[in-house]
């Protein structure tokens, strides 16, 4: 587990896990103090996880999930998902290799708002080139499989809470990305939304074999991962199965 | 995507409806002013071509710098045969220097010999006589004067007025011509110094048989330029020059350009206002979606794609207020071509005599297009500003904008 100080860090032969960390860190520069977001993370990821990134705010959690989700640079570490040095990457192709190998489930507010249900699911197959019929149906098979039947013509703002975090689950899984990862996705769900929407995901997981990274301090989404990764002050100190 | 962008105008239909209204009412203003001032513009250059100078003059080449009698149109078929083919009626006049006397003083005065029959199909002068009547077919020392001439010499109409000049061969020559007509027109050149006589007359009184000093045509606008060209390029090699009506009475046209330059600052002035609205609309619904952007471009979005959003937003907004504004702006220029615009009482007649007191409005076809093409490229770099924002949007920090 040595990689260099640089960021540099040789990656060859690192081709099993779908996700490889090393010595990521990040550095915030506020106005007078420096803040250590991350602080050296090292971490594998299988395919086909179902894990929780657990810990307590400011742990670094969504550092580290901006980071793993390409969205974000750490200052040194080497980072390999799917076999690529992500962090090799220009600002195009990252946005390009998210398109291609990463869905993205964030806290709240997740849907483009002039967009039907239907429509939003469709938009990243859309950006990939899918023919508009196609991810039309491909949108609303997945739509069904999250149990939102019927709602496909709905705008964002008709829809509860809880049913766009559903739909965001559906559009990340539209495009049967390497891997899935949620910022907080039940945080402003009440528990039992909350807990629905956490089995769902951890069947779809069953199902579909997707990997999952899910970041959360939530008691019910902790429960519901089947590995939980705990950070303390920018650090994993923990990696267990449950 | 341009769905996306379309759907996004229609979310916040009245900052877009405000939007496309400024745009639309804008144009539609900008064009009916550029109706009226090409209006009265092309009102004013066709008076002054129809009225008597016409709007090619061809002459011996020299003949306007200097018009000398004997600088003459001695071959008349040369020019008869090429102009053949353009037109079917020409004006054939001589022009000469003489001196009138009346019974108390004497002018100097440019003498115009005139086919009536001729000139009364290519120009309007002999519409122009406001006392006594214009040349006839049988006149022979008959002769039509500006009002100022007439009273500088003290004649009135019935009276005879003196002319004296000089022949082909140097010889004077004096003869008695009776007054007519009178023009009263309020313009110089025609109210004062010009006196209209016989052309027959004239020529057998100036040994001047069969020539002419110049040959005056009408054509319209569009065919000026290609007609000035080609006859051009058949006469000068035989030594006459064509000219058209603005190498001739070059102040009117500078004055148009004049005007139509203090138009193009207006212009100017009516698009920053344009651009700055769009701006504002298009701006201000990027930072409303700062956030949904920041989705986009973790989903996979790129920049040029989202940057493509936004521009399309702009254009978009452009191209409906331009549709509307050009719609209802033609419309008015239409309607009031027709209906004309009726300026009698703020206007003096007498004074502006190349002004028609009814005023139709008529707009240019390059203007036209100048002023809606203005208006999309100010909505195009209206929406450089919103690209620029997106340019430097980071994915992290736009989805955490709150
Ligand atoms: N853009 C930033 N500028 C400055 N400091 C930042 C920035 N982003 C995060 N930090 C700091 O980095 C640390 C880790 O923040 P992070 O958001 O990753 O924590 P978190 O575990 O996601 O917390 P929470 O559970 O509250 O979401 C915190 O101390 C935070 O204040
Ligand atoms: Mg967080």
């Amino acid at each position: 587990m040595n990689a260099s100080d640089n960021g540099t860090a040789s990656m060859e032969g690192w081709d099993s896990p779908l996700i490889q960390a090393r010595d990521l860190s990040r550095h915030f520069h506020s106005s007078q103090v420096e803040v250590v977001a991350l602080d050296g993370v090292n971490f594998d990821l299988q395919h086909g996880a179902f894990s929780v990134l657990a810990g307590r705010s400011g742990s670094g959690k969504t550092t580290l999930l901006n980071i793993l989700g390409t969205l974000d640079m750490p200052d040194a570490g080497a980072l390999n998902i799917s076999g690529r040095d992500v962090l090799k990457l220009s600002t195009a192709e990252r946005a390009d290799f998210r398109l291609m190998h990463m869905g993205f489930i964030f806290q709240a507010y997740n849907l483009i708002r002039v967009l039907s249900a239907r429509e939003n699911v469709a938009y990243v197959l859309q950006l990939r080139g899918v023919a508009r019929d196609e991810r039309l149906r491909i949108a609303d098979t997945w739509l069904a499989e999250v149990g939102l039947e019927g709602l496909e013509s709905r705008r964002p703002d008709q829809l509860s809470g809880g049913q766009q975090q559903r739909v965001a689950v559906a559009r990340a899984l539209a495009s049967e990305p390497d891997i899935v990862l949620a910022d907080e996705p039940t945080a402003n769900l009440d528990s039992h939304t909350g807990e629905a929407l956490m089995q769902l995901m951890r069947a779809l997981n069953e199902k579909r074999g997707t990997t999952f990274l899910i970041a959360s301090h939530d008691p019910v989404a902790m429960d519901a991962g089947k590995e939980l990764l705990m950070m303390e002050d920018g650090r994993i100190v923990e990696q267990h199965r449950q | 995507m341009l769905m996306l962008a379309w759907r996004n105008i229609i979310r916040n239909a009245r900052r877009s409806l405000i939007t496309v209204a400024a745009v639309s009412l804008g144009l539609a203003a900008l064009l009916f002013l550029w109706g009226f001032n090409d209006g009265v513009h092309n009102s004013m250059m066709r008076n002054l071509q129809q009225v008597i100078i016409g709007s090619i003059q061809i002459h011996k080449a020299g003949f306007f710098k200097s018009p000398k009698l004997s600088c003459d149109i001695r071959r008349p078929d040369d020019i008869r045969h090429a102009i053949a083919s353009y037109v079917d009626i020409s004006s054939w006049r001589l022009r000469t220097f003489a001196l009138a006397a009346g019974d108390e003083t004497s002018e100097g005065l440019v003498l115009l010999g005139m086919d009536p029959a001729q000139e009364k199909k290519v120009t309007r002068i002999a519409g122009k006589v406001s006392r006594g009547r214009f040349l006839s077919e049988n006149d022979t020392t008959s002769c039509v004067l500006g009002l100022t001439t007439a009273r500088n010499l003290g004649v009135s109409l019935g009276d005879d007025v003196v002319f004296l000049s000089e022949d082909r061969f140097g010889s004077l020559a004096a003869d008695k011509f009776r007054l007519i007509g009178i023009i009263d027109s309020g313009e110089m050149g025609i109210d004062r110094g010009l006196a209209i006589v016989p052309l027959a007359y004239i020529q057998s009184w100036l040994s001047m048989e069969g020539r002419y000093s110049e040959v005056v045509l009408q054509t319209s606008r569009e065919s000026l330029e290609a007609l000035t060209a080609e006859l051009r390029a058949r006469l000068e090699p035989m030594g006459y020059e064509v000219l058209r009506w603005y190498d001739m009475y070059p102040v009117m046209r500078q004055w148009v350009d004049l005007e139509n330059g203090f138009y193009y600052i207006f212009l100017g002035i009516v698009l920053l206002i344009v651009a700055a609205g769009i701006m504002n609309t298009v701006l201000m619904s990027m930072l409303d979606r700062i956030r949904e952007f920041g989705v986009m471009m973790a989903l996979g979005c790129s920049k040029s794609r989202l940057a493509g959003m936004v521009v399309s937003e702009s254009l978009m907004l452009a191209i409906i207020g331009i549709i509307i504004g050009t719609t209802i702006g033609l419309l008015l220029v239409a309607w009031f071509h027709h209906a004309g615009i009726d300026l009698s009482s703020q206007m003096d007649t007498i004074q502006r005599f190349y002004i028609n007191t009814l005023i139709r409005t008529e707009i240019d076809t390059d203007h036209l297009l100048n002023t809606v093409l203005s208006v999309l490229l100010a909505a195009s770099a209206a929406s450089l500003v919103p690209v620029w924002r997106v340019m430097l949007l980071q994915p992290v920090e736009a989805i955490h904008h709150v």
